[in-house]
């Protein structure tokens, strides 16, 4: 049964009792979602409308909002617990949509042993938890891994990232600390193009939602200033002569490949766009549920799932955004369109239950949970079923 | 461009069943959707998921040919690898199945699609339209640069027929009326005179089976 919208938990929510009105949330929020009524002066948050970028919450000063995800506490007791394990006093603080590796921000930032922090945008991080990490942490060196500004998924994290950096090294040099402690870096993941395998279908220059593809002297071009990374035009393409950084399709095969199969329980590959549904700091799932992250559903490839399915996986999830949240414009479209033909295909060999399409945003955290919880069920029946065929 | 429909997967796995070495040929050429290597290897796959549950284990490669409809590529681009190749399985209109065929006659070669058209990318609406039957007596000049063969369901030389309503055909409503269109066309450029003249029945006797031309 689907719970409305109103009965569900969500991940956002003012706490009147310590707001102050100072609309400072408003004035951050990228997507006004959060305004001043003009009559009671309280803040209203419409949560219909919030991506969860968090950007309010690390600008509060008041500590009004709270959130489900990334909060200062789980954060702070992340990283205590990290700095033990990886016996560093550097720390590295990314967004998700820049660095998915922790060995290319060794190669960014040439450090190679440090606490890593990945985060869906960089924006969320409250400053007091960068002076929290130093003092009494201990951290001698923060790198800050954030998307370029007008590659930001929340429009604004990247930019409001930078202006708080450049003031606390400023505060911090003050007060006698290293110049520059906190070092911020900006990354973004684009589309390669090998033009000898291009057959010049036009697929990319039709497909990609920012005009970055044009053919030219036969094969397809990028602009690279306007690729925005969501790699469906990668998806697509019948030549595979593009792929994206980071999300290379032999890598993602490697990924596949690797998925370590529980013998005795049906096993759970989860497609999941980044921006759908937040990862905890730690451990998720049971060890048959498999995650691998995408830049967006758009970059699901069917090749990937029937892939999957040869590696004894036995269900695949696909996790997208709701149109409408889409971080890439016609992305979730297009995946949940791709996702249909295959199902369809895949009825054919009577596979069609294994695979399973669902929109789902950050803003109700129960939403992907009850999914998958539901979808591990019909698994779980599909497959006793065989065996008793 | 030619339009192709993937075939059910039983037919395909029905005709495919006495081999196990079978090499996927997708094609790079103007079939539409694309039918180039990402399509055969999804193919492949498929076909590998479904041999499986029929307890069938093909051993299946995948290759692309640059397009299928040329002898002389397909040629030097295949024969370097059916090395114990039993089968070929195409992704190519029927043209590329004929070519593999004639070709490499010692192998047999199975047709993965179903060759429907001549088709239009009409990318903003998400379809593949026939807008040209290749009848070879080219009316397009007369009729505004809308084709009465191809895009009406009769195929009249001299319309519409009383079955055009509101611009729709009565054949299939989703479907516009070629010659609703082709009317419309005309006034647009100020020559609908040119409808005055009765056409009489068109020379489909300029292509006689099988069409041939000397290159």
């Amino acid at each position: 049964m689907e719970l409305s919208a109103k009965q569900q938990k969500v991940a956002l929510k003012i706490n009147e009792e310590y707001c102050s009105s100072c609309a400072a949330c408003s004035s951050a929020c990228p997507f006004e979602a959060i305004k001043r009524d003009p009559e009671t002066d309280k803040m209203l948050l419409e949560i219909e409308k919030c991506q969860v970028c968090a950007i309010c919450y690390s600008s509060c000063p008041a500590k009004a909002i709270d959130i489900i995800y990334y909060d200062i506490h789980s954060l702070t007791r992340y990283l205590e617990n990290a700095k033990e394990e990886y016996k560093s006093d550097s720390l590295v603080i990314m967004c998700k949509g820049s660095a998915p590796d922790f060995q290319d921000v060794e190669k960014l930032f040439g450090v190679s042993n440090f606490v890593p922090l990945s985060v869906p945008c960089v924006g969320r991080i409250p400053p007091e938890l960068l002076l929290k990490s130093i003092s009494p942490m201990g951290i001698k060196k923060i790198y800050i891994l954030a998307c370029d500004e007008d590659y930001c998924r929340f429009e604004r994290g990247s930019s409001i990232t930078g202006r708080r950096v450049t003031a606390l090294n400023v505060f911090l040099e003050q007060f006698g600390y290293a110049k520059e402690l906190i070092k911020l870096k900006r990354n973004s993941l684009k589309v390669k193009v090998d033009r000898n395998k291009c057959i010049s279908c036009g697929n990319c220059v039709f497909y990609c939602p920012y005009d970055a593809a044009k053919l030219e002297h036969g094969a397809a071009s990028f602009d690279l200033e306007l690729c925005r990374g969501c790699g469906l035009c990668v998806t697509l393409c019948p030549a595979f002569a593009l792929d994206l950084e980071h999300w290379e399709e032999d890598r993602i095969s490697a990924l596949i490949s690797k998925l370590p199969k529980e013998k005795k329980k049906t096993n759970i590959l989860v497609l999941r766009c980044q921006w759908s549904t937040f990862p905890k700091l730690e451990g998720e799932f049971d060890s048959n549920v498999h995650v691998i992250d995408m830049p967006c559903a758009a970059r699901v490839d069917p090749l990937h799932i029937m892939e999957a399915f040869q590696n004894g996986i036995d269900g695949v999830l696909i996790a997208a955004c709701p149109e409408e949240d889409c971080k890439s414009q016609t992305g979730s479209k297009e995946a949940r369109r791709s996702a249909t033909a295959l199902k369809k295909t895949l009825s054919q060999i009577g596979l069609e239950e294994r695979l399973h399409f669902c929109s789902v945003a950050p803003r109700y955290p129960e939403a992907f949970r009850e999914e998958l919880k539901q979808f591990k069920v019909r698994i779980e029946i599909a497959c006793s079923k065989e065996v008793r065929q | 461009m030619i339009v192709t429909a993937q075939k059910p997967l039983d037919e395909i796995l029905d005709f495919l069943s006495p081999y196990n070495s079978i090499l996927v040929a997708g094609c790079d050429g103007c079939t539409q959707p694309p039918r180039g290597l990402r399509e055969a290897s999804t193919l492949a796959q498929l076909l590998e998921l479904g041999g499986k549950l029929r307890s069938k284990n093909f051993n299946l490669r995948v290759t692309t040919l640059p397009k299928q409809c040329d002898s002389y590529l397909t040629l030097t681009t295949l024969q370097t690898q059916i090395e114990g190749i039993e089968a070929i399985l195409s992704l190519a209109c029927g043209l590329g199945v004929q070519t593999i065929t004639q070709v490499l006659p010692d192998i047999p070669t199975f047709p993965s699609q179903n060759t429907l058209f001549i088709g239009a990318e009409i990318r903003e609406d998400s379809i593949l339209e026939e807008r040209c039957a290749a009848c070879g007596d080219c009316m397009l000049a007369i009729t505004g640069g809308i084709c009465p063969i191809a895009r009406c369901a009769k195929s009249l030389l001299n319309g519409p027929c009383g079955g055009s309503q509101h611009g729709k055909c009565e054949i299939d409503p989703e479907k516009d009326c070629a010659w609703d269109m082709i009317i419309k066309r005309l006034e647009k450029l100020g020559r609908l005179s040119a409808l005055e003249e009765i056409r009489t029945p068109s020379n489909f006797g300029q292509v006689v089976r099988p069409g041939r031309v000397g290159v």
